[in-house]
């Protein structure tokens, strides 16, 4: 039983393209069908996605993914609008590169142009990171934690947890940034020394998510903070968190540009 | 109050909230079957923002009442207002003359969420702790009024860090305001959902546990077992945390969970977790370590495996007809083991509840629309932690008031008095053994 059981629910650290794919059984992050984008089906996306990912405005139709919630009931309901996007290698060093837009009168994908390198003196072989729970539910810190565990083992990249800011390469934002947390998190930046990089985990570290209209959050790490890298998700699963610390050290490229795969 | 007093002396209380300009309070008094507590029932206080308080004689509505205070209620009387939430307000640490101070966070040393603790201590042992949250005030609350349906779950399940339970108490308080309920199949799926939410927190409070005292074989096999479940949870929510799975009326989808592979880890886990709690390592350090009294868990008003713990065996799946023959799990020893006890016997339940949901499942749609109208309901959750309370009041389809209580709210001073004469090295163990949730605290 015991190696059947082994080789059915594979008890070993995967293999990093494993890592970075969303698994058979869930929604991955949604993708606009420029071509099916009827009058009727964008009115009909707009009204029925909970977390309003959906806008349109001056002839462009939008999807912002650091909204979606990955409920996956668009693709559901409209599969000639919104596809998937099965890979977790969404996060992005731009804020804009997480928004689809389509041009409605040509039919297509605005394009943004090349996508931007990560800075040059946070190339570094291994990694020390400091995470800062700003306002988060606490599930986003649990996916980060998740990246030790024997199936992700981040440690085998060269990525270590560190007590302190002062110790660390880089440091890694959750929540929409609490009013009451704001100072805490200007602190440890400022604690560490250079060169430093600031990862936004998840939606409501992005700009907000859910809380962007409440009075007592500041909608985004990058208010308090600069920030590097910014991953989209709720929480982002394990896989493209790494992927968001590869891309910081530059170890992995953006592949998000204009909120589309490249 | 002659009244309010008495069902207060009989019973406990499940939450206070405002209402228009008073208050309501709930509370849960005898009158069930079995013994066991029974139905709640609401007791309008004061009015124009002003009520008497009762915290000095009943400690476990002080921080209801603190919450209240700041905002913009005047609670009568109250012994010590003191903010829990807006740091905008003037705080004050209790000081202890010729005792030495150590300030702990608010960001800690892992990766956890934010507080501050503040440790008076004599030599090494703690001799008090005044633990300040709010950190994670997002204003949840605030947020809620005139949302719809979707958009109001959407903010239910970041209440705290048990979406399933969170959105199943509102989704259920919804339906009762409207006369309404879920159908059985996804009255069903709900339930499974959250048992496996329940194993899946539990295990983490565990492995969490034999990290701290450095016993990491036992964290390794139970954080393997632990993962290996979560993606049985995504299987059939679609998520990893259950998150986007309960709606008002039923739920959305229904995934394909491998039973034989949850058996398979429950099996493993009930060979596991009895041999791991009797090792002399964790024995030793978890042993009379963090004590909680039953008096103490009463007079606060604990809930959950904390209250369970020590003594008081109370969970709200023993009024649940789909839990027949319901018995919860109780220890008497109020230390950290028992509570370790507790997370592991309950855990292995939880897993064959989810079994049984998922086995029996019954025929038909996955969710029915509920009729136009207007009402208000009070719905309860056991979750892992203890009981979420959902209260709504719905006109058109629209929130028009939502109060809701995470457990850990009714919880966090339970540490306070844990650590009471302990080392000060033993506060991360302590901590660990409630693992409460900030940000359910500070909505
Ligand atoms: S998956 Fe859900 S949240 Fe995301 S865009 Fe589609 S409908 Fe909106």
């Amino acid at each position: 039983m015991s190696l059947l059981y082994t080789l059915k629910v594979g008890n070993l650290a995967r293999k990093l393209e494993d890592i970075l794919k969303v698994p058979q059984h869930a929604f991955g992050y949604p993708l606009l069908k420029p071509e099916g984008l009827t009058p009727g089906v964008r009115e009909g996306l707009m009204r029925l996605c909970p977390s309003g990912a959906f806008a349109e405005a001056e002839g462009i139709f939008s999807l912002d993914l650091a909204r979606c919630v990955g409920c996956g009931r668009c693709a559901l309901a409209y599969p000639l609008g919104v596809g998937e996007m099965r890979s977790l290698e969404v996060a992005v060093t731009r804020k804009e590169d997480l928004v689809q837009q389509v041009d409605l009168e040509r039919g297509g994908f605005l394009d943004p142009g090349p996508a931007p390198a990560p800075r040059r003196e946070l190339r570094l072989p291994t990694l020390a990171f400091r995470e800062v729970s700003a306002g988060d539910t606490g599930l986003t810190d649990s996916e980060i934690a998740l990246l030790n565990n024997p199936f992700n083992d981040m440690g085998r990249f060269g990525f270590q947890v560190v007590a302190s800011p002062r110790h660390a390469d880089a440091l890694l934002v959750t929540g929409p940034v609490s009013r009451n947390m704001a100072e805490a998190l200007r602190r440890t930046y400022e604690a560490m020394p250079e060169p430093k990089g600031v990862v936004a985990v998840g939606n409501e570290a992005i700009s907000g998510g859910v809380f962007a209209g409440s009075s007592q959050v500041l909608a985004g790490v990058d208010k308090v903070v600069p920030v590097d890298v910014y991953v989209p998700g709720d929480p982002p699963r394990p896989g493209a968190i790494l992927h968001a610390l590869m891309l910081l050290v530059g170890r992995m490229t953006q592949r998000l540009v204009g909120g589309v795969l490249r | 109050m002659g009244k309010v007093r008495e069902a207060l002396r009989e019973g406990r209380p499940v939450a206070l909230f405002p209402y228009g300009d008073r208050v309501v309070l709930w509370v849960e008094y005898p009158g069930g079957e079995k013994g066991v507590l029974g139905p709640t029932q609401a007791f309008f206080l004061g009015e124009r923002r002003r009520f008497p308080s009762l915290a000095a004689e009943f400690p476990a509505l002080d921080w209801f009442e603190r919450a209240l205070w700041e905002r913009g209620f005047e609670p009568v009387g109250h012994p010590g207002l003191k903010p829990l939430r807006r740091h905008d307000l003037p705080h004050t640490f209790r000081e202890f003359p010729h005792l030495h101070e150590v300030p702990v966070g608010p960001v800690h040393a892992g990766i956890i969420e934010p507080g501050h603790f503040r440790f008076s201590v004599l030599g090494e042992r703690i001799v008090n702790l005044e633990i300040r949250l709010g950190y994670q005030h997002r204003g949840l609350l605030s947020l809620m009024p005139g949302k719809g349906a979707e958009a109001a779950l959407l903010l239910v399940e970041r209440a705290g860090i048990e979406p399933v339970a969170h959105a199943m108490a509102f989704a259920e308080a919804w339906e009762r305001a409207l006369g309404w309920g879920a159908p059985p199949r996804a009255q069903y799926l709900r339930r499974a959902a959250l048992e496996l939410e329940r194993a899946f927190g539990h295990l983490g409070h565990l492995a969490g546990l034999f990290t701290d005292i450095g016993y990491a074989y036992g964290a390794t096999q139970v954080g393997r077992i632990r993962a290996l479940l979560q993606g049985e949870l995504d299987r059939l929510t679609g998520h990893r945390y259950g998150r986007n799975f309960i709606r008002v009326g039923g739920v959305w989808r229904e995934g394909q969970p491998d039973l034989e592979v949850i058996a398979a880890h429950r099996e493993e886990l009930a060979r596991l977790l009895p041999r791991l709690l009797k090792n002399p390592q964790v024995l030793d350090r978890m042993r009379y370590v963090g004590e909680v009294r039953r008096a103490e868990a009463l007079a606060l008003g604990f809930v959950g495996p904390t209250a369970r713990a020590s003594g008081v065996g109370r969970d709200l799946r023993q009024d649940d007809p789909l839990y027949p023959g319901f018995t919860p799990v109780v220890r008497q020893g109020g230390d950290v083991l028992s509570r370790a006890q507790v997370y592991a016997e309950e855990g292995l339940k939880a897993l064959e509840y989810a079994l049984f949901f998922l086995r029996h499942l019954p025929a038909g749609p996955l969710a029915l629309d509920p009729p136009p109208g207007e009402g208000e309901a009070l719905a309860r959750v056991e979750a892992g932690r203890g009981e979420v309370v959902w209260f709504v009041r719905v006109e058109a389809g629209r929130v028009v008031v939502a109060e809701g209580v995470d457990p850990s709210f009714k919880n966090w001073r339970a540490l306070e008095l844990a650590v009471r004469g302990e080392g000060l090295p033993d506060f991360p163990l302590c901590n660990k053994s409630f693992d409460l949730a900030y940000a359910g605290s500070d909505l």
